[in-house]
């Protein structure tokens, strides 16, 4: 299997496959789906680390957890997104709804100082 | 010297060949040195193109697709038929944003994305006879720069 789902509380991270697609985001959704019946999810982070390529499937897929998570006042985040992958969210505009996963680490670090 | 080389290939209608029809395509061009954003490029716009077929031409169902792929120099061209339900209004069809399919989470930006990626772009569909997406692009074209 090449991505990967762990649940936390409130937290659902999927690691994504090398290349999301169709048949990819099909199996994803799924996952994500069964999981998500097991505990009350409000934030989801996909972690982008092994991607490098993302059809407009992933768009799909990442905008529909969004509006999940919009209505129950969660958050979707995007971790280690490439200049390439940063390309393709950003034709999408969904680089301006999502927020960057690092971004979040680093002013949370600033606060405890 | 004739610079040309042609292939074509027809596989069915199922999710698990779009990587494999991108994947045919990377190797295909492979000998004009691509660089990697010109490949992953073209590998998106044909998972884009292939993925309609599927989904949208044969809606989940079964039928053939045919991928033809032509090199003339460095330029590209990239043909993506199937003979599924065809598409009633290109133009709208064509549209960012727009989907007949939204209750599938599909974003409608895919032709947007074939049209980002590549030089060029062309839709030629009927109704109740099919769809032939025909994609150019030029490969291996360094500005100056070596990557
Ligand atoms: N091969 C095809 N056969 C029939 N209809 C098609 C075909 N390709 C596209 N369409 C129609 O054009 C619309 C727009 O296609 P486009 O790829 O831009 O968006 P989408 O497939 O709906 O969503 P996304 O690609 O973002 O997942 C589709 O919703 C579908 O109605
Ligand atoms: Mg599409």
């Amino acid at each position: 299997m090449e991505y990967e789902l762990k649940l936390e509380s409130e937290w659902l991270w999927i690691g994504l496959p090398v290349e999301i697609d169709h048949f990819q985001t099909e199996q994803i959704r799924q996952a994500a789906k069964e999981i998500m019946q097991k505990g009350y999810v409000k934030y989801v982070v996909f972690d982008f680390s092994k991607t490098n390529l993302m059809d407009s499937s992933g768009i799909g897929l990442i905008a529909g957890r969004y509006r999940e998570m919009a209505v129950r006042g969660g958050q979707v985040y995007v971790s280690n997104v490439s200049d390439r992958m940063k390309k393709v969210l950003m034709i999408s505009g969904l680089y301006r709804i999502v927020t960057p996963w690092e971004q979040v680490v680093v002013s949370e670090s600033m606060n405890h100082k | 010297m004739d610079n040309t080389n042609e292939m074509l290939l027809e596989f069915d209608a199922m999710g698990e060949n779009e990587g494999f029809a991108r994947t045919v395509v990377a190797v295909f061009v492979s000998r004009l040195n691509p660089t990697i954003e010109e490949l992953g490029d073209i590998k998106v716009a044909v998972s884009e193109a292939v993925t309609n077929a599927i989904i949208h031409g044969y809606e989940n169902g079964a039928g053939k697709i045919r991928l033809i792929a032509r090199l003339d120099g460095q330029k590209l061209t990239v043909q993506v038929e199937d003979h599924g339900t065809g598409i009633a209004d290109v133009v709208q069809a064509m549209e960012p944003l727009f989907t007949t399919k939204p209750e599938q989470e599909r974003s409608g930006m895919g032709f947007s994305f074939m049209e980002a990626f590549t030089d060029e772009l062309k839709v030629e569909s009927k109704e109740g006879e099919g769809t032939t997406v025909t994609m150019v692009k030029m490969m291996g074209v360094r500005d100056g720069q070596d990557n």
